[in-house]
């Protein structure tokens, strides 16, 4: 098909590429995508034209089957919250964050041990992603990324509840790290829209004052 | 000897303690005295006791073999039922192939018939016009008018056919038996004699019908494929994919109830061979009075197994349960008293699953190795290769892979900024299909951004990474055993090496030497020590040449490297010079390239005086190191070749192609020995590396659809 328009565009990162022109080609649009791929690759397309217009990240194209959009943007979180991740391995040792939490009201046990166990929250952090890309990849659960089942899609909420801890011990223990990849990424301000927007999580369960910061800074601007 | 030796036996044997209890004092004493005359006198003394024992002891050890050979006649039996449930499975899909061409024949004559009769107004004499007729009731349903699907379809909307393909698509799903057949279709085009039989089988297995009289046209077609020359049969093979593609879009539909079929067929068989199994123990035990504990050991062993299986299946399920537990609310009040305890049980009941599993995963694959032997002893290579584990964890593309040198293990590195690490001994049993999932032991978390490319050190200690972020990590290699969820140890990460200023694309690391040479998109390639204080040993930029793209030690001279570029120039450095020694000549056809120029992949054999570099323009070429001269170039793929490795002995060459498929050649006389499809297509990328185990018969594959497979 590409032959025959001419001048094909190649979306390709072909070695050598400079880390600045890395995947900057041209958007391609959604109907045009038949790779069964083509969710995951309209997301990151939205996300890399501008990664601070979440609304516009967080609209589905026409027609869009809402399970596997929700799967494929869980995906993307949990693969760009491994950015967090590597932050908070230089600073988050065991010895001082022993246990997973945020506010001081509750301790987090970890899911990924055959039975919970209280992790440090480095470890957490860890074992919580390295379950979630085992779960959102298991070949029982998601054996296709073009039709989920419904009892699939059932399972994101639980995975969203536990990555959000990441988010949140970051927010309460390394506020540092936490506003520079935040400022970068927009990775909370997107998740939290995203699971208010979806319904996977209740609200009392979002202690990252993200959104309500936002609308301070709005009132008091205008 | 023995029967003494027995004799001693016998008191500490638990199993004999009536008779020990009986006649304790007075054997006990018989005893001694047995070993008195021992001392005195080198004959063997046999005694009542002492024989009866012996043969009571070799009796049981005999019913104990015979219990586990017949262990091992059911397991053989199962397997035969499943490799016979498998033939029936492709039998069906076979059927349905068949079924699905005589549709599409019949409707296409009906078109003609239609279209010629509104051109001429009259009749087409086109041979019978019957529907096809079907063996299969359930089949008969399918309309056979002028109203049939496929007619429709040309006559809807192009965005609705668009949807159509989709659902098509997503119907496929990861169905690796059509990939496979897919890929074998493509082979028997273009005319590889290996597969002469196959494409034979497919036509002695179509039944010439009476009602296809109209084939004969289609028939010599494709006699006419057979292609003269590779060139030709390139051409010939994007034909072929798509006409490979039209069928499996054509019979997707079906071929989901034919998974179905397949699995239900394969439980029936499996169950009828239990109670085989069974009825024939039954049997025995009923022959023989006296077997009664013996048989009882022999449920044991039975019922090992059939634990065994089951904690294989618990662990499949793992994640099942994790997924429950996590459905539970996991917020504890801080204090509360139980957590610890769980936490113990934990502890507890872990490593007795893990070890059971990791016995009996060893179980296999070492047998495995067993039976085909390491690829250096085989002269015959195995003929072909089948996808046999699927690694499936990254989030996104999976730019490289290596493997250890001497384990079963290997590393992936992803667009998702990290790198895991595999053991193939670690799987889990994959639901409906031969091949078998495996779950990553480590994550590599310290990319800032995507990472490019892997190099693993010759002890299988270390390996290293470089990513788009500009830096070079240099891992130590966790135990191939670990707990994946083990707790996090900051010395996994040994040093980075952080000169070059952009993305690192290219690594090789030098077999006996600890160097290490990398090659970056800020124009140098670099020669490192990581071990050594200052780490840099020297930094190579060629004006002329541009950005390098790839680099690899030459073999055969050691103080050699080659280097490729986004130019197509290809260049041997000297290292402790740094100059150039010889430029590999680039070809006219390359030069009057405009776009696709690029080289991809160099790598050097692992012998010979030989270069090989994987291009843009769907070739691969072979240089002579010592002339520069070109030796021989040959069209590939039908894409770009992205990756290139080549086999530790030097006699194959394996090449992966955004054109989804990875290719084995013979190095020898440059012919393709297998083709077999991979991986599905992100963007317009698709096979990103492959390799060779160095010292077992693994290959394998890495694809931007975030999976890497590895094929046995
Ligand atoms: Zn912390
Ligand atoms: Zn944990």
């Amino acid at each position: 098909m590409k032959m025959a328009d001419g001048i094909a565009i190649l979306r390709r990162n072909k070695p050598g590429t400079k880390a600045k022109d890395f995947s900057r080609w041209p958007d391609e649009p959604f109907e045009e995508m038949d790779s069964t791929l083509a969710v995951q690759q309209y997301i990151q397309q939205q996300i890399r034209r501008e990664p601070s217009n979440i609304a516009q990240i967080l609209t589905p194209p026409e027609g869009q089957d809402e399970g596997v959009w929700k799967y494929e943007h869980l995906r993307q979180f949990c693969m760009e919250l491994n950015g967090l991740a590597v932050r908070l391995q230089a600073d988050c040792h065991p010895e001082t964050c022993t246990q997973m939490t945020a506010t001081e009201q509750w301790i987090f046990l970890c899911a990924a041990h055959k039975t919970p166990k209280e992790c440090a929250a480095i470890d957490y952090t860890r074992h919580t992603l390295d379950g979630a890309a085992c779960l959102l990849n298991s070949n029982k659960y998601f054996p296709s990324r073009v039709s989920i089942k419904d009892s699939s899609v059932a399972k994101l909420g639980s995975v969203c509840r536990r990555v959000y801890r990441i988010f949140s011990h970051a927010y309460f223990h390394h506020r540092t790290i936490f506003d520079e990849f935040e400022n970068e990424t927009f990775l909370c301000r997107r998740f939290t829209l995203f699971v208010t927007k979806y319904n996977l999580m209740s609200k009392d369960n979002l202690i990252v004052p993200i959104l309500e910061e936002e609308a301070g800074t709005g009132e008091s601007e205008a | 000897m023995r029967v003494p030796g027995q004799c001693g036996g016998t008191m500490e044997d638990p199993s004999s303690q009536n008779h020990n209890g009986q006649l304790g004092p007075s054997s006990g004493g018989f005893c001694a005295e047995n070993k008195q005359s021992d001392e005195g006198n080198q004959r063997i003394q046999y005694s009542i006791p002492g024989i009866l024992h012996f043969i009571q002891h070799e009796w049981a050890r005999f019913e104990m073999e015979r219990s586990q050979w017949e262990v091992d006649r059911a397991e053989l039996q199962a397997r035969i039922a499943f490799l016979q449930g498998e033939r029936k499975g492709q039998e069906n899909l076979k059927n349905d192939l068949v079924r699905r061409i005589k549709m599409l024949e019949y409707v296409l004559k009906q078109e003609r018939a239609k279209f010629h009769k509104l051109k001429y107004g009259t009749e087409l004499q086109q041979g019978d016009m019957k529907p096809p007729v079907f063996d299969e009731p359930g089949v008969a349903e399918m309309p056979v008018d002028g109203e049939s699907p496929y007619t429709s379809v040309s006559n809807i909307s192009w965005r609705q056919g668009r949807q159509l393909l989709r659902q098509y698509l997503q119907e496929i799903g990861y169905t690796d038996t059509i990939i496979d057949v897919r890929s074998n279709r493509v082979r028997s085009l273009l005319g590889l004699n290996n597969n002469a039989e196959a494409e034979e089988n497919l036509n002695n297995a179509q039944p010439v019908p009476t009602a296809l009289n109209g084939n004969e046209p289609v028939k010599t077609a494709r006699k006419s494929q057979q292609p003269t020359s590779l060139t030709e049969a390139m051409m010939l093979d994007t034909e072929a994919a798509v006409l490979a593609n039209f069928e499996f879009l054509a019979q997707a539909d079906v071929d989901l109830e034919d998974d179905d079929d397949i699995s239900e067929d394969l439980d029936d068989q499996g169950d009828d061979d239990q109670d085989d199994v069974k009825t024939a123990r039954r049997k025995g035990k009923g022959n023989d009075g006296l077997s009664d504990d013996v048989d009882a050991e022999a449920q044991v062993v039975l019922n090992e197994l059939i634990l065994l299986t089951e904690t294989e299946d618990n662990t499949d399920g793992r994640h099942q349960t994790d997924g429950t537990e996590w459905g539970s609310g996991m917020g504890f009040q801080s204090g509360a008293g139980p957590r610890r305890q769980m936490g113990f049980i934990n502890d507890e009941e872990a490593p007795d699953s893990t070890l059971g599993l990791g016995e009996l995963a060893q179980l296999t694959v070492s047998n495995e190795a067993e039976a085909f032997g390491p690829l250096a002893s085989t002269k015959e290579f195995r003929k072909t290769w089948n996808a046999k584990y699927t690694l499936r964890s990254h989030f996104d593309s999976v730019r490289a892979l290596a493997f250890h040198p001497v384990e079963p293990v290997l590393i992936t590195a992803s667009e998702d900024n990290t790198l895991k690490l595999w053991n193939l001994q670690k799987t889990v049993p994959a639901k409906k299909s031969a091949s078998l999932d495996v779950e990553p032991l480590y994550t590599f978390r310290c990319h800032t951004g995507p990472v490019l490319c892997l190099a693993m050190s010759s002890s299988g200690d270390q390996c290293y990474s470089g990513g788009l972020d500009g830096n070079i990590f240099c891992w130590n290699l966790p135990n191939p055993n670990i707990d994946p969820y083990d707790s996090f140890d900051p010395s996994v990460l040994a040093c980075n090496l952080e000169d070059h200023t952009d993305a690192v694309w290219g690594l090789s690391i030098h077999k006996q030497r600890p160097q290490l040479l990398s090659c970056s998109a800020d124009g140098t390639v670099k020669l490192w020590s990581p071990q050594s204080k200052i780490p840099l040993l020297s930094t190579y930029s060629s004006e002329q040449d541009g950005i390098p793209t790839s680099v690899d030690f030459v073999r055969d001279e050691p103080n050699r490297m080659v280097a490729a570029f986004a130019s197509s120039h290809c260049v041997i450095y000297d290292l402790e010079t740094a100059k150039p020694v010889v430029r590999l000549e680039s070809s006219q056809e390359v030069l009057n390239n405009v776009v696709g120029r690029q080289i991809n992949r160099v790598v050097a054999h692992p012998t010979l005086p030989l270069t090989i570099t994987a291009h843009d323009d769907r070739h691969i070429r072979f240089y002579d190191n010592t002339s520069g001269k070109l030796v021989h170039s040959m069209v590939a793929h039908l894409d770009s070749v992205t990756s290139l490795a080549v086999d530790p002995n030097g006699l194959y060459l394996l090449s992966g192609s955004h054109d989804c498929s990875i290719r084995l050649w013979n190095v020898d006389n440059k012919t393709c020995v297998q083709e077999i499809t991979a991986h599905r297509k992100k963007f317009d990328e698709s096979i990103l590396d492959v390799a060779f185990h160095p010292s077992r018969p693994y290959i394998a594959s890495a694809g931007s659809d975030a999976l890497a497979k590895v094929f046995v």
